[in-house]
């Protein structure tokens, strides 16, 4: 009999995850894990001043 | 204590056998933290003995954990007297130990109850239908929405949880926005920085918990006794700054002896923060103590000020020229030399000179 178990939030980490288990005859047939957190530093850093970039990078 | 852990503070304390010189001497640096008289320090006292600890959630949205980090340098008081004695931590998913379902059942049985605090750590994404952050398939503005409906207070710790902070500048990819444009009608305190500093939320909770309010603000919700002063003006290496003595490129000889950092970049004169005072790290140091100049990380636009760019100086200025440090005084005791510079100072104008013999005419 197929199970899927959810564990979100995954707590103590830092950042935001969630994971699923396909559980099948007591043995873990599939996973899947998301990061379910998006701030979009990659789209922002672009464009921007070196020597004021850093300061932000070193917050992600 | 009862069966949830709700007693008050001074079952706590005698259980972890916290001295009382300890536990006032906490009480007297809070009241000094709060620019509050010694006559606080009962008051105070009482007030954490008396209380029951109010249950706290702290909900982590669009973070980088930075606030949480600074949660956890806490040590006056430790974090452990913090989290487990003056407040119950009802939900933290970085140091809670349940996961999953379990976590979000504390959330959800705290919020059942009511009169919790709430702090928010992190920006507010908005765009798309919210589903850039998402904890237990419910997203963050889902999430603070309902927090905020039954909460007490909630405190914005840290930079974009009040502003947006960087997840929120140009272009904003993911329409993050600060806690105060997305819930409304709840008491929001700004906690600001980059990331704050725990000492400040600290007192914050030791003023709810002793006055039954949050403490003055200013127009940005800022604690005055946190945010009320000017870094420049608190500054110690402000006598540089006076003294015309400035870094004027990292690691030339002004920076290894500690001069002003202004022409770096350094926006302690626009920031008001009491970094200089409180430091950070146990008091250790802090960004300017420490060879780098203030990012100005309590203000609601810093993100948008490159870090080295100069800020124009509010209100009195310095003048452009100051006499050279080491004055050449050879042959010349200092009481010859402050006679000379008298005469000097009698010789600039005419008026001055005026305004000397009228002031001696009212002495005699």
């Amino acid at each position: 009999m197929a199970e899927r178990l959810v564990i979100d939030p995954i707590t103590r980490i830092e950042g935001h995850l969630r994971l699923e288990v396909q559980v099948e005859g007591g043995q873990v047939a599939d996973a899947w894990s998301s990061s379910t957190m998006f701030r979009g530093l990659e789209i922002i850093l672009p464009g921007r001043d070196p020597r004021g970039a850093w300061l932000m990078a070193q917050r992600i | 204590m009862d069966e949830n852990g709700q007693g008050n503070l001074r079952d706590l304390l005698t259980q972890r056998g916290i001295s009382r010189r300890d536990f006032m001497r906490f009480c007297a640096l809070m009241a000094g933290t709060l620019a509050l008289p010694a006559s606080a320090i009962p008051k105070i006292s009482y007030a954490l003995e008396t209380v029951k600890r109010p249950p706290l959630i702290w909900l982590e949205f669009q973070d980088c954990a930075g606030c949480t980090e600074s949660l956890l340098r806490a040590n006056r008081p430790t974090v452990a007297e913090l989290v487990l004695d003056i407040l119950s931590l009802n939900y933290h998913e970085t140091i809670m130990t349940p996961s999953g379902k379990r976590a979000e059942q504390s959330l959800k049985e705290t919020m059942e109850a009511g009169g919790y605090l709430t702090v928010v750590e992190g920006s507010i994404p908005t765009g798309e239908n919210s589903f850039y952050c998402c904890i237990a398939g419910r997203s963050a503005e889902e999430i603070l929405k309902e927090a905020a409906a039954h909460t007490a207070a909630i405190i914005a710790v840290g930079a974009c949880a009040f502003y947006g902070g960087w997840p929120a500048t140009s272009p904003n990819p993911t329409g993050a926005k600060g806690v105060k444009d997305v819930v409304s009608g709840v008491p929001i305190i700004n906690l600001s920085g980059c990331p704050y500093n725990v000492d400040n939320l600290t007192a914050t909770v030791v003023h709810y918990l002793t006055f039954g309010s949050l403490p003055a603000v200013d127009d940005l919700g800022r604690p005055l006794f946190a945010y009320g002063r000017r870094i420049h003006d608190n500054c110690e290496r402000r006598g540089h700054f006076d003294a015309n003595e400035f870094v004027r490129e990292w690691g030339d000889e002004g920076h290894r002896k500690g001069w002003c950092l202004y022409q770096m970049g350094c926006k302690g004169p626009v920031a008001f923060q009491n970094c200089p005072t409180l430091r950070w790290n146990g008091g250790l140091s802090w960004p300017v103590g420490a060879g780098h100049g203030c990012i100005a990380c309590a203000a609601p636009d810093f993100w948008e000020r490159e870090p080295y760019e100069t800020v124009p100086i509010v209100g009195p200025t310095p003048p452009t020229t100051y006499p050279p440090v080491e004055e050449e005084t050879k042959g010349l005791s200092p009481a010859a030399a402050g006679v000379i510079g008298g005469l000097a100072g009698l010789a600039v104008g005419v008026a001055g000179a005026v305004a000397a013999r009228e002031l001696g005419k009212e002495r005699s």
